[in-house]
């Protein structure tokens, strides 16, 4: 039992330091960078005009004259409180900016992964038991075109056809940031639809990989010389055997969900971080746009420690390490 | 070679993609000398439907169109193969040189690839278009950056099975720098993986520009670009749709075009690509 304790620790411990060491990356991206929070806030024009002395009033007020060290400390100490910063001209806090933004989106991801695992299961599975036949061979175009056409092309297909052409649905959305998910859900089909295309395909090639491995591994000859039926082989057998490498594979998919949001939620738009996230570029909100790198990394570094723990649990091999 | 060719000439998917983008090349190429307006001029006939003078008709602030879609590929097709190209070779020896040292240089490689992993590419990207601003080599070198984590494993895991064969040993041996044992001992020996890595990195780069400039984060105005395109065309989807369709049709076939002819090249050449394959 202490085993699994201390393996899980790791892993808990090791999230936290990658997590740790992002946020200095954040802090240092936006440090390093030519010019400083308010230089960058301020139009060219703004900067011009400004007597310098002002300029270094505003720098003193908002407490960027002091050394890097001191707000890097600062800037973590927030972070470990939950405190994300107030905006530079406005003085909102950056948490009720996104709070909302971030529910939707989380919405979006839990509704994308919800439906697209088991049908990603099965589409690998269905692939690998008619290797090169033609079911393989329908899926595997399906998973290549799925992932190579981007996003934003899918989702403007998806516009053209479904709500322009058929007018199933509008071509935006138009519920409230704050409004209910149920209103929010309901009125996003398409944009669920558009995000389940890119990640079936992905999940589907992944598991499609494991599972053929698993299948040409000794133990299911092994299995199919005890007379099992070749169905309860590929399904209590093989799957669990290609899901666990799968698994460790969902680091990446959880990045390119993030970034495929992002980007769908502009298409259609949808009221989330990646709306968000645009706005305070236009707006150079650097706090904004520090807190969603963060936010959205901590999303994939959390998928990732689930994806860790799920493979602790079902594999009992990796619990040494 | 010949082998090579007819287990190539055995896949049409492959074949087909492999012509279509020869055919994107070639147009990418010779948009100069193919197109019978200014793509830039503004000609003050916003909207126009496709006709005998304008084929593809005007957009919306009246550049002819069909100038636009066949110059609006060079852009992003250039800044692909540049950070396709600079992903691959500092990949592959940023990947070897962790495998050849090992111990500190392996830790913090590892390390820091699996942190950008952990940042989606279009966070990493605003993060440095906010500070740096916007342009096409600042757009190349971070699209670079992103494309280099996959290539780093990839090297790296390669690289571990070489490093214990005897050749690496005996060139240590005569007393050879690391410099010259990673680029003169090991890269030669992994080149045929790194131009399959280059082929999927570019065209997942060419996928990233394309969204980057969607969102208005790459390539900018007045530059004819498909990204772009798709962008300013939605204004106008109920009326004009092929302003949409067309670029957006433009930048589909070509990346679908490169991975079916990534795929079958590699497999003809006996390699796994879809292993290699790490979506966006």
């Amino acid at each position: 039992m202490s085993g699994v304790a201390t393996a899980l620790l790791r892993r808990v411990l090791l999230s936290v330091l990658t997590l740790l060491m992002l946020a200095v990356f954040v802090f240092l991206a936006t440090e390093v960078l030519p010019g400083d929070a308010l230089d960058v806030s301020l139009s060219a024009d703004e900067l011009a005009m400004m007597p310098p002395q002002r300029l270094a009033e505003m720098k003193a007020g908002l407490g960027l004259d002091r050394p890097v060290l001191t707000r890097l400390t600062e800037f973590l100490g927030g972070l470990a409180q939950g405190d994300l910063g107030r905006t530079l001209i406005s003085r909102a806090p950056v948490s009720d900016i996104i709070a909302y933004p971030l529910r939707n989106s989380l919405l979006l991801a839990g509704m994308t992964l919800m439906l697209a695992l088991p049908l990603a299961v099965l589409l690998g599975v269905v692939s690998a038991c008619t290797q090169r036949r033609s079911a393989d061979n329908w899926i595997s175009t399906f998973c290549l075109v799925g992932y190579s056409v981007p996003e934003f092309v899918t989702g403007t297909f998806l516009v053209m056809l479904m709500a322009v052409k058929w007018a199933w649905w509008p071509a935006t959305i138009t519920v409230d940031t704050q409004g209910t998910p149920w209103s929010l859900l309901a009125a996003s089909p398409l944009v669920i639809l558009t995000l389940l295309i890119g990640s079936i395909a992905y999940l589907t090639r992944l598991l499609r990989v494991g599972m053929i491995d698993a299948l040409a591994g000794d133990f299911v000859e092994r299995l199919r010389l005890t007379g099992i039926s070749e169905w309860r082989i590929v399904w209590l057998h093989a799957l669990p055997a290609a899901a666990i490498p799968s698994l460790a594979a969902m680091s990446l998919y959880a990045a390119s969900l993030v970034s495929g949001i992002v980007v769908v939620e502009l298409v259609f738009s949808y009221p989330g971080l990646g709306q968000e996230l645009v706005r305070a570029i236009a707006k150079r909100e650097v706090h904004v746009i520090q807190s969603i790198a963060i936010l959205s990394a901590a999303l994939v570094v959390g998928l990732n420690l689930a994806a860790d723990l799920a493979t602790l649990a079902l594999d009992p091999r990796t619990r040494s390490s | 070679m010949n082998l090579f060719w007819n287990r190539l000439l055995k896949k049409p998917m492959a074949v087909a993609g492999l012509l279509v983008v020869v055919g994107h090349v070639l147009c990418a190429l010779a948009a100069p000398w193919l197109i019978n307006h200014d793509p830039y001029q503004l000609l003050d006939m916003p909207f126009l439907a496709p006709n005998g003078q304008f084929w593809l008709g005007t957009d919306d602030i009246g550049r002819d169109f069909f100038s636009r879609v066949l110059m609006g590929g060079r852009l992003s097709l250039v800044v692909a193969l540049v950070s396709g190209a600079l992903a691959t070779l500092g990949g592959g020896v940023i990947g070897l040189l962790a495998a050849y040292k090992g111990g500190l240089w392996d830790d913090v490689i590892s390390r820091a690839v699996e942190m950008k992993i952990a940042i989606p590419s279009i966070l990493f990207v605003s993060l440095f278009v906010t500070g740096f601003g916007q342009s096409i080599v600042v757009l190349a070198i971070v699209i670079a950056i992103i494309k280099m984590m996959g290539v780093i494993r990839t090297a790296r895991a390669q690289g571990l099975v070489l490093v214990a064969q005897g050749f690496v040993m005996a060139a240590r041996l005569r007393g050879e720098s690391t410099i010259y044992i990673v680029l003169r001992e090991l890269l030669p020996n992994i080149m045929d993986l790194l131009t399959v890595e280059f082929a999927l990195r570019t065209s997942s780069a060419l996928l990233l520009v394309s969204t980057l400039s969607f969102l208005g984060l790459g390539l900018s105005p007045p530059q004819a670009d498909w990204g772009l395109m798709v962008h300013d065309g939605l204004q106008s989807i109920h009326s004009q749709p092929w302003l949409i369709l067309v670029p957006a049709a433009c930048i589909a076939t070509l990346v679908v075009g490169i991975n079916f002819a990534t795929d079958g090249l590699a497999e003809a050449g006996g390699l796994e690509a879809s292993r290699g394959i790490a979506g966006h």
